[in-house]
This record gives structure tokens, sequence and C-alpha cells, in this order.
């Protein structure tokens, strides 16, 4: 077989295969095109448009959606409320899971089911989770101040209290941190144990080792998990709806109002989708610019083997 | 335990939740921002849902220009329904008899609660139910959108007078701008239950607690309240605030909205009220404390309020008597009105109604359904299955407290006997006296919205954030900001 014949025949494996991965692809290509880019699409054209849902027609608005995010207090209140949020959730839960996954990595009998254990908090519906933890956050009869009660502190009204709301989300937050610390386990099983070994002999104790191996090796996980959390903090919605909004009445409604929480208003109490619309892509602007930045700062602190990205 | 339950006190069902749909999963910001967009979608590639209906026997009608509009009273084909849930006893029999006078009907019903996103994905995308079932407090902003129909000819093709079939008060929830665009379900007006073992510890009566004496409300709550350490055991005397703000406001004569719906809720009546919410929560340990107080108690169960003695006395809406016939044999109750500040009873309530989109297929069968639920006949079956229930449970029947005044009195004369429970017959006896004097809420476009400024008002005056003044007032500014959205706030 000639030289070229060979490469034809590669190059006709190579398209088949090529066409093969599209084919296998294609449904949720589909799926992407039309219930994410084109209803991103819709929605970006629908913030410059005040939309009457009764007629399904839109009139141009120009940036008077826009005009009004900036001019509205609670839209900044929001704002507010919600970023506070993100940098108090965003460590903790990193902390937090670290922690957990650190204790997992060295457990040598029962790893499975202490993994599912970790896992399954994950996995319980959210409205099961803020019933749970309305009970635990009470402020008079709830188990958290009964804990804390044993230690002379006397707790905060923590869903009513304004200077307290926030902390009983991240608290909530905390419970569902199984996803988190599975990624991290994943990373910390991929240290390479002889850097440890040869710590070790160096004379590194267990701190040394922490912050000299294990933060540089797990970096990029780490990386990867501020980037991610922080897109989801700034998207709360379902914990703050679940445990202030239950009923209607915020009990700290200035305190309480995150944006995910404001922009459900607005779309779906109001009817103003033009409004919500241009809420949604501020967010987005806003995210794209936090990640802009993380991504900027954050390589500088992250380790990658095979050199800096 | 509970207390996690989203109890309203007024009756009203949750317009606006979503704890079924948070259920579902993680709603994401962009996700909203998705959805929205899909709506649109889904409306661009349904024409139908840009054009006037077709093919519905209503639609038809309405085409040829009758003076009934969309409505006959011979409908046939499919009615689906969205919110209504024939659960109870009450439900079904009402739903079986409407059923069964539109024959030629095939009824079929989502039964959870009206959800406005998936409301928005079903007008957008054209296919609606033809009835629905939501709070009265959203009728009038649906209406605002033209998301629902007037229902004037609906009435009229009946034969129905709605001032007279239903509370005044109710209708006028539901009418905006001169049209009525809802059918009223329940007026379950709220009262004063007091706790008779309470109270007589104190030496005190459920007379006592008169709304139209705050100052002297306010000092037996004070007495009755009692506390270990920084813990509340007793709440003297529980309004249901910021649950019953609106309330409060008429009891000092104040109110939301004025006659077009355009919210007035910096009033000096309505500063008066809230000074005395205030007042009162203050004397019996703070707004948190005793938010934390209720939130932790068992209103459904065996060891509700006043079972364990938490309560000198509570406004709830009828219904919460019904609840509390399941402990009669433990607890001691009596009833009293809620007076205005000029002594006058006062029936006020909150409750859902039907209503029938502005895109629904068969407005003729909707409007049949909904106008033969809330019947005479149809309460009539109702309260006949909930005796029936009553007897089997070995309960008390309460009586049943419809939208309809005609249907209530005919309950009343047929059904309401003394139960034997003189605290009971008297807590009965008192929430047929509130209805003699019935009160609306009031309709706005913007209702919603000025409710939950309302209610951010209320708590952060109690929690002492803002003065009563300034909280109202801001309160009024954001539910302007709303009503300037609005089609009537644009003069539409």
């Amino acid at each position: 077989m000639s030289t070229t014949a060979k490469r034809r025949r590669r190059e006709t494996y190579q398209w088949r295969e090529a066409v093969a991965g599209y084919l296998f692809i294609l449904p949720w290509l589909i799926g992407l095109a039309v219930f994410t880019v084109l209803s991103m699409g819709w929605s970006l054209r629908l913030s410059f448009q005040h939309y009457d849902l009764a007629t399904a027609t839109g009139t141009s608005a120009g940036l008077d959606n826009y005009r009004q995010l900036v001019g509205n207090p609670r839209v900044a209140t929001a704002l507010g409320n919600t970023f506070t949020y993100a940098l108090m959730a965003v460590p903790v839960d990193i902390c937090f899971a670290l922690l957990l996954a650190m204790l997992l990595s060295h457990q040598r009998r029962f790893t499975g089911p202490f993994r599912v254990i970790y896992y399954l908090p994950k996995m319980t519906p959210p409205v099961a989770t803020a019933a749970v933890f309305l009970l635990l956050l009470n402020g008079q009869y709830g188990a958290i101040n009964r804990f804390l009660g044993w230690f002379g502190v006397d707790g905060p009204t923590w869903l009513v209290d304004p200077h307290w709301v926030k902390v009983s989300i991240v608290i909530m937050t905390l419970w569902a941190v199984g996803g988190t610390t599975v990624i991290l386990l994943a990373a910390l099983q991929n240290v390479p144990r002889e850097l440890y070994e040869s710590a070790q002999v160096d004379g590194a104790n267990g701190l040394a080792q922490f912050l000299r191996i294990t933060v540089p090796m797990i970096s990029p996980t780490l990386f990867f998990l501020v980037i991610t959390n922080t897109i989801g903090a700034l998207q709360v919605f379902d914990q703050a709806y679940l445990l202030f909004y239950r009923d209607g009445n915020a009990a700290a409604p200035d305190a309480a109002l995150f944006y995910g929480v404001y922009l459900y208003q607005q779309a779906f109490q109001q009817f103003n989708f033009g409004l919500a619309a241009a809420m949604s892509w501020l967010l987005f602007a806003i995210l794209m610019v936090i990640t802009a930045v993380q991504l900027k700062l954050g390589n500088r602190f992250v380790h990658y083997e095979g050199g800096n990205r | 335990m509970s207390g996690i339950r989203q109890v309203d006190r007024r009756g009203s069902s949750t317009p606006v939740r979503g704890g079924d749909r948070v259920g579902a999963g993680r709603l994401a910001v962009l996700g909203v921002a998705g959805a929205i967009g899909l709506s649109v979608v889904l409306a661009a590639c349904n024409p139908a849902a840009s054009r006037p209906e077709a093919g519905s026997t209503g639609s038809s009608t309405a085409a040829s220009g009758s003076s009934t509009g969309p409505f006959t009273k011979q409908p046939n084909g499919s009615l689906r329904i969205s919110g209504f849930n024939p659960s109870d006893e009450v439900g079904k029999s009402r739903s079986d008899y409407a059923a069964s006078q539109s024959a030629g009907v095939k009824v079929s019903q989502d039964t959870t609660n009206f959800d406005p996103q998936k409301f928005t994905a079903q007008v957008a995308s054209g296919n609606v139910p033809d009835l629905i079932q939501a709070d009265r407090a959203i009728i009038a902003t649906l209406a605002d959108k033209k998301l629902v129909m007037p229902l004037d000819q609906c009435y009229s093709v009946w034969g129905v007078k709605p001032t007279e079939q239903y509370y005044p008060a109710a209708i006028d929830d539901l009418t905006y701008q001169g049209k009525v665009y809802g059918i009223p379900q329940f007026f379950q007006a709220s009262i004063i239950i007091g706790n008779d073992t309470v109270l007589g510890q104190h030496g005190l009566k459920v007379s006592d607690l008169d709304t139209s004496d705050p100052e002297g409300l306010v000092k037996a709550a004070a007495t009755m309240t009692k506390k270990q350490g920084n813990k509340l055991t007793t709440e003297g005397f529980e309004g249901d605030i910021p649950g019953s703000a609106a309330l409060w406001l008429k009891v000092f004569g104040g109110g939301m909205y004025d006659k077009d719906g355009k919210p007035t809720l910096d009033t000096p009546e309505n500063e008066k009220a809230l000074t005395f919410m205030k007042q009162l929560s203050d004397a019996q340990g703070g707004y948190a404390t005793i938010k934390s107080f209720k939130d932790a108690q068992d209103v459904f169960g065996d060891n509700n309020a006043y079972v364990a003695n938490q309560v000198g006395a509570q406004v709830w809406a009828q219904w919460y008597v019904n609840v509390l016939t399941n402990t009669k044999d433990k607890v001691k109750i009596s009833g009293q009105v809620i007076k205005d500040n000029q002594g006058k009873p006062l029936g006020f309530a909150g409750g859902s109604a039907f209503a029938i989109p502005s895109k629904a297929k068969n407005p003729s069968a909707a409007c049949a359904w909904a106008v033969n639920a809330t019947s005479t006949k149809a309460w009539d079956a109702a309260a006949q299955a909930r005796l029936q229930t009553v007897k089997e449970k070995k309960g008390l029947f309460t009586g049943l407290f419809t939208g309809s005044p005609v249907a209530d009195q005919q309950i009343r004369s047929a059904y309401v006997k003394p139960t034997g429970n003189a605290g009971f017959d008297q807590t009965i006896e008192t929430t047929y006296a509130a209805l003699e004097n019935t009160v609306s809420t009031g309709s706005s476009p913007v209702g919603q919205q000025a409710s939950n400024a309302l209610s951010n008002a209320v708590q952060s005056a109690l929690t002492g954030s803002a003065s009563p003044s300034a909280a109202l007032k801001r309160a009024q500014s954001t539910a302007m900001e709303a009503w300037a959205q609005s089609a009537a706030g644009k003069g539409k």
C-alpha cells in the first residue's frame, strides 16, 4: 500500500471517528444550543425591552432597564448582601471541606462508608435541609443555641437578627460541603507519598508538610473550587428563599435580600421580565470580571506540575 | 415539632412561595435568566400565543361580539384547572358538584399550588390552564398585566350578582379598574381565640382583649406574658404580626391602598397602627424573642400553643378553630371579634379566588365550573361531607366559612348546632359575628409588592432598626416604585 493510500485511510478513519464523536455529543450540543445559548441570547435581547407577557411582545427600552438597576437602592442592598455572604461562605466552605477531606484521607478503615456519610447531605433536597435548619437555628429552642448554652454562650437569634442572617446561611451551606470535600479528597490522594517521606526525612513537621507540600500540590484544585464556589455563592437563592421567604415575611428583610431573591421577585412577582433579565446580565458581567481577576491573580499562587500555565 | 410548617393565620393561600419549585433543585440566578429567555423563545416559536384563541366555544362566541363575551351557559370540550386541590372532603365534594353541572366537559386538574413561574412559562407557550386558583392579593397584579380576563360577563351569563352571592369585601379584593377579575372561595375572618386557662390565671376574660382599646390590650398582653430567663414561656397576646399587619392597619382606620389601588402605606393612621404593633411586641419580649418562640411551637399537633399554655390569646382565621377541635378535651377556648378603633367589629380575611387566564382556551367551561364550585349548592354538599367526616372522627362541626354569605347562613341554620362544648360554641358564634361587617384589603396591581413592603416595614420597626414613621415612608417609596412599573401607574 502506498503512503498516500495509507494517509487517506488514516484520514478517513479519523474523519469517521470525529463524526462519531460529534454524533455522540450531538444531543448535548442541541440541549446547550436551545436551552442555554439561545435562551441566554433571548434574555440579553429581553434586557433591552419592556416585555409584555400577555401579548408576547417586547418594545424597545434601550438602556432603561439597566438605568433602573443603577438607580435602585434595593439592587445595591441585594448586591452588598450577596457579596458579603460570598466573602464569608467561600473560604469557610473550602477550609471546612479541606479539613474533612484530610480527615478522610488519613482514615484507614471504613473509608467507603465515611465518604458516603459525608457526601449524603449533598443529596438532601434543599427544602428538607432548610426545614431542619429552621429548627436548629431557632433562637430560643434551637439545638445550636442549646449547644452554645453549655459553654455559657447566649446564642443569637440567627434567623431574625440582621447581623447573623448571613452567618446562618453559611452554616446551612456547610451542611452540603460533601461535594467540595470529595473533590479535595481526590486532589489529596494524588499528592505523591514520596514528597511527604522526603520531608519527614528532612525533619519537616506536620504543619510544614501541609503548607509546603499539600497546599501547593492541591492548589490547582483549590483554585478551581474558589472560582466555582464564588460563582455559586453569588447565585445564592434557595437557602435564602427557604430560610427567610418561605412564608413571604422575611424576618430580617434588608439583611436577607439577596440578589437572586430580588431577581426572582422582579421576574415572577412583578412580571418585570426586562428588568429581571437586565439583573441577570449585570450579575453575569460581575461574575465574568471576578473570574477574570481570580484567574489573573490566582495563577500566581497555583503550582502546576507541568510548569506555570 | 411542627413549628416549621408554613402557616398563614389569615387563611390565605401562598401566592408566590416557591417551596416546591426550590425543592426541585438549586435555582441559579442565570437559570432564572435562562427561564425568562426560554419563556420568550417559546412564545416566539408559538404563534398561537400572541393571537386570539380560536376553536373553543367561548372564543367563537366572543368573536361574534355577543354581550356575554367569551362565555356561554352550555360549555363543552376540555377544561384544565390549576391550583385547586380537592384533597379534603370540602374540596372534593365541590369539585364533584361542579363537574356534575358540566357533564359535557372533560376536567383535568393540576393540584399543585399556583406558581407564577410555571404560569409565566405556560402563558409564554400559549398553553395556559383554563382556570387558576390563586391568592386574591395577586389577582389585580395579573389583571394589570392583562394575564386574566374580567369576569363580569361570566357572572352575568349565570345570573349571579357578585356582591350578593359573595362577600362584598371579597369582591372588592378582586375588583380592578371597575371590573371583577375573580370568583372568591373562602372568607374566613380573623378573630381573637382566647386561651381561657391562661386568661383565667390572670383574672381576665377574652372580652377584656378589646382591640379598640390598644393600651388596655398591651397591658393585658404584658400581664399574661411569662418568661424564664430571657426565654418566653407564655406570650400574652399573639397579634399575628407581621402576617396580619394589614388587619391592624384597618383597626386603626388605615389601609394599604386608595380606591385605585395606589399604595398608601405611610398615612398617620398606619403609623399609629405600627406604633401599636411595636408596643405590643416590646411588652412581650420583643420581636426576635417572639418570632423564635412562635417558630418553635407545635401549631397543628397535640401539644399546640393552647394545650401547652404558650399563649393567652391569638389572632387566627376561623380555620384554626377546626385545628383546635383535635385537642378539644385539652383546651378551653373562647372567641372575641376584632374591632376597629370606633368599636365596630371587623370581618377581615385573606383567601383564594378562581380566575380565568386571558389566553384560556375554554373560558366558558372555566366560568361554569368556578361559578358552580362556589355556588350555594356546592357549599351545601361540602358542609354535608364535612359533617360526615366530623361524625366519623367524633369531632366538632365548627361551621363552614365560605366566600358566600348566602351559603354561610344556609349552612349555619341547617347544620351548626350546639357542640356540647360551650367554649367552642361561643367561638363559632364569634366568627359569625365577625362576618357582619366584612372589610376589604383592597385590590392593587402591586398587591404583593405592597404587602412585602409593609411586612418589611413592620419588621424593621419591631426590631428597632427604623422608627415606625421612617419604616412606613420607606415601604411607601418601595411600593410606589412598583406602582410606577404597573400599567395603572403608567396611566394605562
